[in-house]
Parts: C-alpha cells; sequence; structure tokens
C-alpha cells in the first residue's frame, strides 16, 4: 500500500484547497483534479480536513473480512475512547469490539504508560541533542525527514505506544492459548493516515507488529449500535497516565518532563521546527510535536470534534483509578527496557530518497528557478495548480508546467496587446 | 584560491524586529534547495540568524552576505557600528549588552559571538566604531 487514503476523483473539483494547505507541496492540480506526489506526502491528513467536498477517503481494511481462520486482535487508538458520548466506559467499548467478532482486545494505554516511563529514562541516558522531540506522531517524523532533516537526530527514538502494544499482545496471546506469528492477526483502529501507513511503510523498525488497519470511521456506526444493544460487566481498566497520552501536552505530563513544551496542529508545529532548527530552543529538554490539533483526538479519520473528544477523555480519565496496576506487562518494565524493547531506529524511515546532483548544477537550477520566479506574479494563487508562484517557477524548470499556466500573466498578456 | 559560486546580500535594518530572521531563514532556504548535507545547513541556521540578530539589536543596521564555495560556506555580517568596545569580553559566554526592549523580546541572553564561534570551522571578528565585521566559514565536506 502506498497510501492510507485515496482521492474519489469524481468527488473532486480541482479546488486547489487541499493543494495550498498541504505542508510539504505534494499537490498539484492537473486537468481540475489534484495528484498526490507519494515521494512528498507525509500523510498528515490535512488535504482530508480541508476538502470542501469530501473527496478523500480513508483506505481502510473491513471488519466483515476478519479472518475467522485467525486468532483477531484489536487494538483502539486511545482517540477512540473519546468518540463516544459523555461517560461510556472504556470496557464498554473493549465489549462492543469482542462482539464484533474480534478474539481480543489490548488496551492501547498500556503500551502508552510503558513508553512513557521509557520517554522518562531515555531522556535523562541518551545523548540526543536538545531539544528532544517526540517520535511518535509519524506525520511529523516524516515532516522533519522531508523539510527539515537536519533535525532528525533531535527526535528521541522510542517505540511507538502502537507497535508497543501489538507486540506485548501477541505475547500475552502465547502464554494464555499457545498461538503465535501467523495464527494472529493484529488490527489497529486507526485515527488518522499518518498511523495507518505506517503498518505498511513503518518508522523506526523493519516490520510491523499490526497487519491490518481500519479506520475509526469504519466501524464507528457498527461499534455504536454494538453498545445500544449490550450491557456487560465491566472488567477492564484503562491505563490513567496513558490515557493522557493521547491530549496535547499528554505526553511530557505522562513522563513527567518539567522543562518542556507541547505543540499540536501542523502549522503551530512548523513554526517550532523552524525556531528549533535556528537553535533558539536549545535550553528546553522535550519538546511533544503533534500534528493534528489537540494531538490525537484531533485526526481526521475520528468522528467526534477534538475538543468534544479532549472533554470526554478527560471524564475517563478523571473516573479511572489512580496507581492500579491492572496491567502486569507493566511490572516487567525494567527487564523490557534492559533488553532493548523500546529502541526504534528512525534511520529506518524507507520513503523520500534524495537525488544526488553537484554543487553546481544545484546552484544553476536555483538561478534558473529565481529568475523564472521574478517574473510570476508572486500572488501565491494557485490557479496554475502549483501551490506557489515559486512551487510552479520550479515545475517549470523541471519540466512539469509551462508559464502559459500562469492564469494572472496571461490576462495581463492579453491585456497588453488590445 | 576558492572560486566563488555564488553570492548573495541581504541588508538588515536596525531595530527592524518585524523581519527578524528573514535574511537568515532566506539563507537557509537555498542551502536546503541546493542539497547541503543537512547538518551543515544546521551549522550555518544557527550562526547566520544569531548574527543576524546581533545587528538588528545592537548595531545601526548593516549587512549579511551569503557566499557558496565548492567546499565551503562562508557568511559575513557586516555593520555600521557603534563597534564592540571589548571584543574579548563579548566573546565570553553570557556577556550582554542587549537593551530591555530586546531582552522582553527574548533576546540577548549573551550566548550569540560564543555560539557563532562555535557553530563554525572559522572564525574571523574585527570591530571598531565605524563598524563590526564577522566571518563565518563553514566546511561543506
Amino acid at each position: 500500500m502506498q497510501r492510507a487514503f485515496d482521492l474519489d476523483v469524481d468527488n473532486c473539483k480541482g479546488c486547489t484547497n487541499c493543494m495550498r494547505k498541504c505542508p510539504t507541496e505534494a499537490i498539484r492540480v492537473v486537468n481540475n483534479k489534484a495528484i498526490i506526489n507519494d515521494d512528498k506526502c507525509i500523510h498528515c491528513g490535512e488535504c482530508i480536513r480541508v476538502c470542501p467536498y469530501n473527496a478523500y477517503h480513508a483506505i481502510s481494511d473491513k471488519i466483515q473480512k476478519i479472518n475467522k481462520e485467525k486468532f483477531s486482535v484489536a487494538i483502539p487508538s486511545i482517540a477512540v475512547y473519546g468518540q463516544f458520548h459523555l461517560g461510556t466506559e472504556v470496557c464498554k467499548i473493549h465489549h462492543a469490539l469482542l462482539a464484533l467478532g474480534f478474539d481480543y482486545v489490548y488496551d492501547e494505554t498500556w503500551g502508552a504508560e510503558l513508553a512513557a516511563k521509557a520517554l522518562m529514562k531515555k531522556l535523562n541516558e541518551s545523548k540526543t541533542p536538545k531539544p528532544a522531540i517526540n517520535s511518535n506522531c509519524p506525520a511529523v517524523v516524516r515532516l522533519i525527514k522531508v523539510k527539515y532533516p537536519s533535525l532528525m537526530d533531535h527526535i528521541l527514538e522510542i517505540q511507538t505506544p502502537m507497535e508497543i502494544s501489538a507486540i506485548l499482545a501477541r505475547r500475552k496471546i502465547k502464554e494464555i492459548f499457545g498461538l503465535e506469528g501467523n495464527e494472529i492477526e493484529v488490527y489497529y483502529i486507526s485515527p488518522c493516515p499518518a498511523k495507518s501507513i505506517s503498518v505498511h511503510r513503518p518508522i523506526g523498525t523493519n516490520h510491523s507488529n499490526i497487519n491490518k488497519i481500519i479506520s475509526l470511521k469504519e466501524i464507528y456506526g457498527d461499534l455504536v449500535r454494538e453498545m445500544k444493544i449490550k450491557k456487560e460487566l465491566c472488567t477492564s481498566t484503562p491505563s490513567k497516565t496513558g490515557l493522557k497520552w493521547v491530549l496535547s501536552g499528554g505526553q511530557c505530563e505522562a513522563a513527567c518532563i518539567e522543562n518542556s513544551i507541547a505543540v499540536s496542529g501542523l502549522e503551530n508545529v512548523m513554526n517550532i521546527l523552524d525556531e528549533i532548527e535556528i537553535g533558539k530552543l536549545d535550553h528546553i529538554d522535550f519538546i511533544e510535536l503533534m500534528s493534528c490539533n489537540e494531538s490525537c483526538v484531533g485526526g481526521p479519520f475520528n468522528f467526534e470534534n477534538p475538543f468534544v473528544a479532549k472533554n470526554n477523555i478527560n471524564y475517563i480519565i478523571k473516573n479511572t483509578e489512580n496507581s492500579l496496576i491492572l496491567n502486569d506487562d507493566l511490572d516487567k518494565f525494567e527487564q523490557l527496557y534492559d533488553e532493548g524493547f523500546f529502541d526504534s531506529d528512525i534511520k529506518l524511515i524507507r520513503d523520500h530518497q534524495s537525488h544526488h546532483t553537484s554543487l553546481k548544477e544545484a546552484i544553476k537550477k536555483l538561478e534558473e528557478v529565481e529568475k523564472v520566479y521574478h517574473s510570476l506574479p508572486k500572488l501565491d494563487c494557485g490557479s496554475c495548480g502549483a501551490p506557489t508562484c515559486r512551487a510552479l517557477a520550479e515545475d517549470i524548470i523541471d519540466g512539469l508546467k509551462t508559464i502559459d499556466e500562469c492564469v494572472i500573466l496571461k490576462v495581463k498578456n492579453n491585456g497588453s496587446k488590445s | 584560491m576558492r572560486e566563488l559560486i555564488k553570492r548573495y546580500v541581504f541588508q538588515v535594518q536596525a531595530n527592524d524586529f518585524d523581519n527578524a530572521g528573514a535574511a537568515s531563514s532566506t539563507i537557509k532556504r537555498n542551502l536546503k534547495t541546493i542539497a547541503i548535507n543537512p547538518s551543515i545547513v544546521r551549522k550555518v541556521a544557527v550562526a547566520s540568524y544569531e548574527a543576524e540578530i546581533n545587528i538588528i539589536i545592537h548595531s545601526n543596521g548593516g549587512e549579511m552576505v551569503l557566499e557558496i564555495y565548492e567546499d565551503m560556506i562562508s557568511i559575513k555580517a557586516n555593520d555600521k557600528g557603534p563597534g564592540i568596545q571589548d571584543v574579548d569580553l563579548a566573546m565570553s559566554e553570557g556577556f550582554s549588552t542587549a537593551s530591555n526592549a530586546a531582552r522582553e523580546l527574548g533576546f540577548g541572553a549573551g550566548m550569540g559571538l560564543p555560539n557563532i564561534k562555535k557553530y563554525s570551522d572559522n572564525f574571523k571578528i574585527t570591530s571598531n566604531e565605524k563598524g563590526t565585521r564577522l566571518t563565518i566559514d563553514i566546511m561543506i565536506e
């Protein structure tokens, strides 16, 4: 799978909203249809969010296709807990998932609590330059790779709660049912395209322990209907620390990092990355960067708006017992840490290869781009199908577009002729 | 003699906090565009931003120059005075003469010049009442 979302060409009007919002200028509009450059796309989902015609949709595995031959595990993203009406208990969501055909549910909050512990420990031990940046928002990691490559070594490499949960779920099932490897199929209920694509194109690991991805919206209706029917006895409790992880600032809080800042929303994230790049934030220990507004509760595959979801999660946090260790995986933290369980290698990110040209050639090209750029109106109107005049200039030099595609110049030239 | 491949000049106005960082930001973008090694871009970005802010806060205005050579990036920060009274003191960490207005904006922690030196492979500074001239060389390979 190249992408975790797709464009419905029939619904696309070529309006350029997505193109202008794309942080890596990965979208062009050609013949009134948006075209995505997969080499530049970081899967942040801004295009999905901004499209007025809902032309973008998630690519998701289907709940009806759960393989009954295999032992199926559901790991709902913590953000899923905020998608139902206020006061919905986590166990109720778990029961609904079991009723839909899953054999087992693993609660990601426990993976997040372990990740928070690892974060705290690693921040003190590792030689990551300051400020250290979180590694669990795949859109942010890809953004850094594409636009801020000099900051790659600031990323504190810790396995994501999603992967931690998948491995621990597999271990638990082996322990209880004696099943392993291909006998198990792990599904992640995803709030965003960035997490979805990380299963097929993982970051920080060679191979994801998750097999299938279901976007939240894909099963939202099934879950709501299921929850209306059944009333079961509550048997599982989430981790209070882990629940916080999914809200903006939650990672700093869960890992008890004092000298830290938490930033959410792509525009804010880019402003902060610009400041880190010029050395203005070297005095800060840790920066939590999350691509969506209010962090993962703002994911584009979620149903509820981020602020309502945040309130729902806060309600669950308030009503969850503190310091109750109900998951024995937590007792194994030190042992897991020492065996390198939480380590990841961000260099394993396998996309976005750059091409090598000589310095002189590169400068010559830059000069050509600048020359074309100065002849353009610099209105960044997007009517040509490129997001900015500079992007059009680059496309012209790359032979992808012609200067005739500039609508403003055309109007001006016609005016001067008549 | 090194062959100069490309030279850019940027004007920097005194006290112009609205455009603070504009020159170093363009320098950074250009170096990224021509695919200079990211760790080199980072060094240039930090050093040129510090130098630019110094011109804005402490001088009567001046210019930033970016020179690209086959094996080296050179930044020159030249201002029109009033000059640094004691260059050795200014080069020590923690020393600052920034105005209160600048401090309120978060500038003037007194790490500017030592930080620039830390990030450069070759650093030169001369100063008199007519102006201060910085040369910051960062090797590409």
